[in-house]
């Protein structure tokens, strides 16, 4: 089928990159493609930022490590609140999830006590369509909707449902807003 | 085959309905064969071989773009079904002229879609979720319609067999289709040549042609057979041998590649700047010319759409603000751009026309040629070949030639022959898309400049309309510069209005301004009606009467 056929024999999938040759250093990275998604990630979140949330490559030029705020929404023990993430990114991103860290002290149902976070779309429904926004949007909505059924800290579970203002006492003791650099 | 151009308003509808049948007949599997065959290759990983070449120093680093890299095997496992679509781009590695092709190994490096840069915008909905870029040979998925470039939603599906969006289970077989709806919009984006060093930018359509047939920049396989590295064709001349050797630079004397001077100029040399004369800015001794020519913001340049019209000629700076404005001539220089782009895809696909005419001749030659050495054997033979010949002679069906080819002659030649057909068909769908895309073609040309015609008209009567006003402006001022040499002798306020449409005799006696009055009367009547914007036919006509002198 002539043309288009053509096209996508000229390009097949596995082709070495063309730009291997033009761009210069990041050439033998392997997270060529990772580093490409991830800048357009990066313009598409200055260009249009959605409201209460933020995430900016680590300092050191790395775009592989990020930082990310979230604010806790409103209506929720959280309300008011802003929680640094730490973001690190596989080579093979999209097609893998990033390994997301709460860095401030957070008290809830499915985060541990170091920050590790227990939600299925970072792990096994993690699909190469998703993006540091929507994990952000859904870490927020995880804060104002615990799973409680699986949860990683099962006091703030049991409590989320029998003593709501105990809940919110256990999260303003746990919130510290600590530096960057631990 | 997609249409090239976008469906518009009075498209043949015969013309859309073929390529729709033709899209919701085409399934998945037509890609199958080379994308599944190449996947593997893609790996969770891309195999990136970090080894370079022995650095001679310890200052050495070898430029990135000079590194190995693991080329593409193609053309290495040519399967029946496969033959058929490589046919097109085995000429085009005919043309790059790569003493290499038969070892499989491609002789360019093959383009990235996902790393280009578009230097039109992109619409949100041309963007794959996953890539974030325009799509690059789109597939949806049939259950749920969702659309990513072939690519990314192989290597996705690799790894989690299910849709990306929504999680719904897909099987590859059956539940993926190309995406052609799109494909035009796609194929019209602008894109610069990815090649380093080259600037050219053209539609995507487009980009192949010139990456692996023209572009002087493109990385081919070094020509020293014992190399195996990359560079750019221009350099690539066999008697020019391999460049990939060190030299010393001539101007900082550290240890480079001959290959890659203009880049270590580029990026790291010291002793090799100068100030640019116009805006102050310091630049590579080597870039200058390009510096003037391409960047510098203080050169005079011309508004990208002088070709169309605009005059703007300012500072490049300047002329950049007033293209963003955007230029008025954005929109006819545009429309002119995608009739340039139509006008090179549609060449382009005569000429692999004629290829294609060329190699069929050749092979039915060959098929009359082998048929007469066959009957000549059979009647050699005398044998119980016979039955046989009569089934060849009627073979002009591909279903012919295939049944033929299951049949007991299983030789090379029965398999020519088949090839054969498959292309004569081939050759007849081409033969019927370029039809198609002339009538659609030529069908918006027409649409397009009846408009353009109709605008000119009205521009031209416009102009037409402010002339008049001017000769009158002009007129009234002389008549009563007129008056005030004559000495205050004024005649009628009739005849100084009458006098006003261009009247010959201002200079004279009021006796002449009167008789003038009494003639220009139809004249002055003539005027009034061009103030009510009537067509330029009019003006000629008043003009007949009696001309009127600026
Ligand atoms: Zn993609
Ligand atoms: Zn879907
Ligand atoms: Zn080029
Ligand atoms: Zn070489
Ligand atoms: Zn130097
Ligand atoms: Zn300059
Ligand atoms: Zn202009």
């Amino acid at each position: 089928m002539s043309y288009s056929m053509e096209d996508n024999q000229n390009s097949a999938p596995g082709s070495v990159p063309a730009t291997k040759l033009g761009g210069a250093r990041k050439g033998t990275e392997p997270g060529l493609n990772a580093s490409k998604r991830l800048q357009t990630e990066l313009m598409q979140l200055m260009t249009s930022p959605a409201p209460g949330i933020s995430a900016f490559p680590s300092a050191d030029g790395n775009l592989l490590a990020w930082r990310a705020t979230i604010e806790g929404p409103d209506d929720t023990p959280y309300a008011g609140l802003t929680f640094k993430l730490s973001f690190e990114f596989p080579s093979n991103y999209p097609y893998a999830p990033p390994t997301v860290l709460f860095r401030t002290p957070i008290y809830h149902p499915n985060v541990d006590f170091s920050g590790r976070i227990c939600l299925d779309i970072l792990k096994d429904k993690w699909t190469a369509a998703y993006n540091i926004q929507t994990v952000l949007l859904s870490l927020q909505s995880l804060l104002g909707e615990p799973n409680n059924a699986s949860p990683l800290n099962g006091e703030a579970a049991e409590l989320w449902d029998k003593d709501p203002a105990l809940f919110k006492i256990k999260v303003m003791d746990r919130h510290k807003d600590i530096e960057e650099d631990e | 085959m997609p249409p090239l151009n976008a469906p518009e308003e009075g498209v043949p509808a015969a013309g859309l309905a073929s390529w729709q049948q033709d899209n919701s007949s085409t399934s998945y599997a037509s890609y199958a064969p080379n994308m599944l065959s190449e996947l593997p290759e893609l790996g969770p990983l891309p195999e990136t071989p970090t080894s370079s070449p022995p650095a001679p120093g310890p200052l050495l680093s070898p430029p990135a773009s000079f590194m190995r890299t693991t080329r593409p095997r193609r053309f290495s496992n040519i399967s029946i079904s496969s033959v058929a679509a490589t046919v097109g781009s085995e000429t085009q590695s005919a043309c790059v002229g790569s003493t290499r092709d038969l070892t499989g190994r491609s002789p360019v490096l093959l383009i990235n879609y996902q790393e280009l840069q578009y230097e039109s915008e992109v619409d949100k909905s041309l963007e794959c979720p996953i890539c974030r870029t325009p799509f690059h040979a789109p597939i949806t998925t049939k259950p749920c319609g969702h659309t990513f470039c072939s690519e990314c939603l192989l290597r996705a599906h690799q790894l989690r067999p299910v849709c990306p969006i929504d999680r719904r289970p897909l099987d590859v077989e059956r539940d993926f289709c190309k995406a052609r709806v799109i494909h035009d919009q796609l194929d019209r984006l602008r894109v610069k040549c990815p090649s380093q060093g080259c600037g050219h930018v053209c539609a995507r359509e487009l980009l192949a042609v010139h990456y692996e047939r023209y572009c002087e920049y493109t990385p081919v396989l070094c020509p020293d057979n014992s190399c195996d590295l990359w560079i750019a064709r221009q350099d690539a001349a066999p008697d020019k041998g391999c460049l990939h050797k060190y030299t010393p630079c001539q101007y900082c004397s550290k240890q480079v590649m001959k290959a890659g001077l203009e880049e270590h100029y580029d990026r790291e040399c010291s002793g090799n700047t100068v100030k640019c004369a116009q805006c102050d800015s310091s630049v590579v001794q080597h870039r200058m010319e390009n510096h003037v020519a391409n960047d510098c913001p203080s050169t005079v340049v011309l508004c990208k759409w002088n070709k169309y019209g605009c005059g703007k000629s300012a500072p490049r700076h300047d002329v950049q603000a007033h293209e963003k404005k955007p230029c008025i001539y954005q929109a006819i220089g545009r429309l002119a751009q995608d009739r340039e782009d139509d006008r090179l895809i549609i060449s382009e696909l005569k000429v692999r026309l004629s290829a294609a005419e060329g190699r069929l001749r050749v092979a039915e030659q060959e098929k009359t040629e082998r048929r007469e050495r066959k009957r000549r054997q059979a009647g050699n033979t005398n044998n119980t070949m016979p039955p046989f010949v009569p089934d060849l002679n009627l073979s002009n069906s591909p279903r012919a030639a295939a049944s033929y080819n299951n049949g007991t002659l299983d030789s090379p030649e029965d398999y020519m022959l088949a090839q054969f057909e498959r292309m004569e068909t081939q050759m007849e769908d081409l033969r019927k898309n370029i039809h198609e895309l002339d009538g659609l073609h030529s069908m918006r040309l027409l649409n397009d400049t009846m408009r353009l015609n109709e605008q000119i008209a009205e521009l031209g009567s416009k102009v037409g309309v402010i002339g008049m006003h001017t000769t009158w402006l002009m007129n009234v001022q002389r008549q009563s510069r007129g008056q005030q040499r004559a000495g205050g002798v004024v005649g009628s306020p009739l005849s100084s209005l009458a006098s006003s449409s261009g009247g010959p005799g201002t200079t004279n006696s009021a006796t002449g301004s009167v008789t003038n009055a009494a003639r220009n009367a139809p004249d002055n009547e003539g005027g009034r009606y061009y103030n009510s914007s009537l067509p330029l036919r009019r003006n000629s006509d008043g003009r007949g009467e009696n001309p009127p002198r600026l």
